[in-house]
């Protein structure tokens, strides 16, 4: 018990590190992948085949990859990054990817006479893409992307590959210097209480969209 | 003086000719029925007068305004963009499918455009709203999810929320046909009611008995021309060509 009490404000840390990169990725992930899916889908052909590029890099390579080519491999091209901020840029690039493929899908699904509607009704294409598209979209794609917001919890612990003291490296570290394995348990909690609120809040969120079909 | 004029339309998919080169003048408070197997076109044709599709080779015109043209090497130039919108406001369209928004209650999928397009402000868009939704019979409808609706009810929501925009000519893309039997009848029953009140309407429909009651003309396609066209009851009574009777008989038959 006085062991958990020490150890407990320590991880707490660890989890703000955390909570700080899911946040702040989400933030502008989520965003940043609706301009990338639009882009994707535009009729402007070095645009959209720019995209495929860009989502071909970052799915198609490890995530823990591309946090040691944005902090490290940067730096031979004179780029010097914070470790937090090369942390957040490379989540933001892969995670916007993978949401701009799941937005695309979604948008794709939605039905040609929507847009035929919204058109013959003198909506711009904006308006259209705003009004009308997007918010079906939403709905859609809530599913998968929830599988997405609970990878990206569990994600954050790749940081630890440039010195990021995220809560499972502050786990890890706790467990090796005590020779126990109660932090590896503590943080297994840690993590299934942020997925559990994220599982519960995507649930709530669902249910709240449920009010058409 | 005409509302609408398309003369010698040409429109391909591909390599498939679906129109070759039809013409219609429609004059204002005119009701005209297009009728016709599937494949004939008429709703490629009703499609083309609001470029939902684009056209080849012809000359549309709508309220005196030029639409698209031939350039000398005869094919079809359209007017800037900013000129079309204007004329496509003119045409209010129904679809078979209705094509609500479904995340909009039925009061929000009629304000919208108005909203959005005229810039009217909330108060007056749901007041006219309101109005519309009474004239289709829907009033107590009007904050229900499209969901909630039958499809007869859907399509006279769709009918409500192009009326919003105040078009000159309300187009119809078989607004019937993807109803169960029992539903047709409340939305021709409000079709006609716009047909009494001298709106100019241009309808594609398998419903004989309807284009016979309500159209001033009746027209009827096969394999992208106008075979035949008319007043009703001389087109539907006593049709002169051998591919409009053959028509007949089957879509008559099948009642």
């Amino acid at each position: 018990m006085d062991y958990l009490l020490l150890l407990i404000p320590t991880m707490l840390k660890g989890t703000s590190i955390t909570l700080k990169l899911f946040f702040l990725t989400l933030a502008m992930a989520l965003p940043l992948g609706v301009i990338l899916a639009l882009a994707r889908l535009s009729k402007f052909k070095p645009l959209n085949v720019f995209m495929q590029f860009y989502v071909w890099i970052f799915r198609g390579t490890p995530l823990l990859l591309q946090l040691l080519f944005i902090y490290f491999g940067l730096t031979f091209v004179g780029i010097t990054l914070e470790r937090f901020t090369a942390a957040v840029l490379a989540f933001v690039l892969n995670y916007a990817a993978y949401l701009a493929e799941i937005y695309r899908a979604g948008i794709q699904s939605i039905d040609r006479g929507q847009y035929e509607a919204a058109d013959v009704l003198g909506l711009t294409k904006m308006q259209t893409m705003s009004k009308i598209i997007l918010p079906q979209m939403f709905k859609r794609v809530l599913p998968p992307m929830s599988n997405e917001v609970i990878n990206l919890v569990k994600d954050t612990a790749l940081v630890y590959v440039i010195g990021i003291s995220e809560l499972l490296r502050v786990a890890k570290t706790a467990a090796v210097t005590d020779f126990r394995f109660t932090p590896f348990i503590v943080a297994a909690i840690f993590y299934l209480i942020m997925t559990g609120v994220i599982q519960q809040f995507f649930k709530w969120l669902e249910s709240k969209y449920e009010f058409y079909e | 003086m005409y509302i609408l004029q398309a003369i010698d339309v040409y429109k391909k998919f591909h390599r498939l000719e679906v129109l070759k080169g039809i013409s219609l003048q429609v004059k204002k408070g005119e009701v005209i029925a297009i009728i016709g197997s599937s494949g004939s076109g008429k709703s490629t044709f009703l499609r083309c007068l609001n470029r939902l599709e684009t056209i080849d080779k012809g000359f549309i015109e709508i309220d005196g305004e030029i639409m698209v043209q031939n350039n000398a090497d005869g094919k079809a130039i359209y007017s800037p963009e900013k000129d079309i919108e204007r004329l496509r406001r003119k045409m209010g369209m129904v679809f078979q499918n209705f094509h609500l928004f479904p995340h909009k209650s039925v009061l929000q999928n009629i304000m919208l455009a108005p909203l959005l397009v005229k810039n009217i402000n909330e108060a007056e868009a749901k007041a006219l709203a309101r109005v519309l939704l009474d004239k289709v019979g829907l009033d107590y409808k009007a904050d229900n999810y499209p969901f909630e609706l039958s499809g007869g009810q859907q399509q006279r929501v769709a009918i409500a929320r192009a009326l919003a925009m105040e078009p000159e000519i309300m187009c119809f893309d078989e607004p019937t046909s993807a109803l169960d039997p029992e539903l047709t009848g409340e939305v021709l029953q409000v079709m006609k009611d716009l047909a009494l009140e001298n709106r100019t309407m241009i309808v594609v429909t398998h419903e004989i008995g309807f284009a016979r009651e309500v159209a001033d003309r009746v027209i009827f396609m096969d394999e992208g021309v106008i075979v035949e066209e008319g007043k009703a009851e001389d087109v539907i009574i006593n049709p002169k060509h051998e591919r409009t009777k053959a028509f007949l008989s089957t879509v008559l038959m099948a009642r």
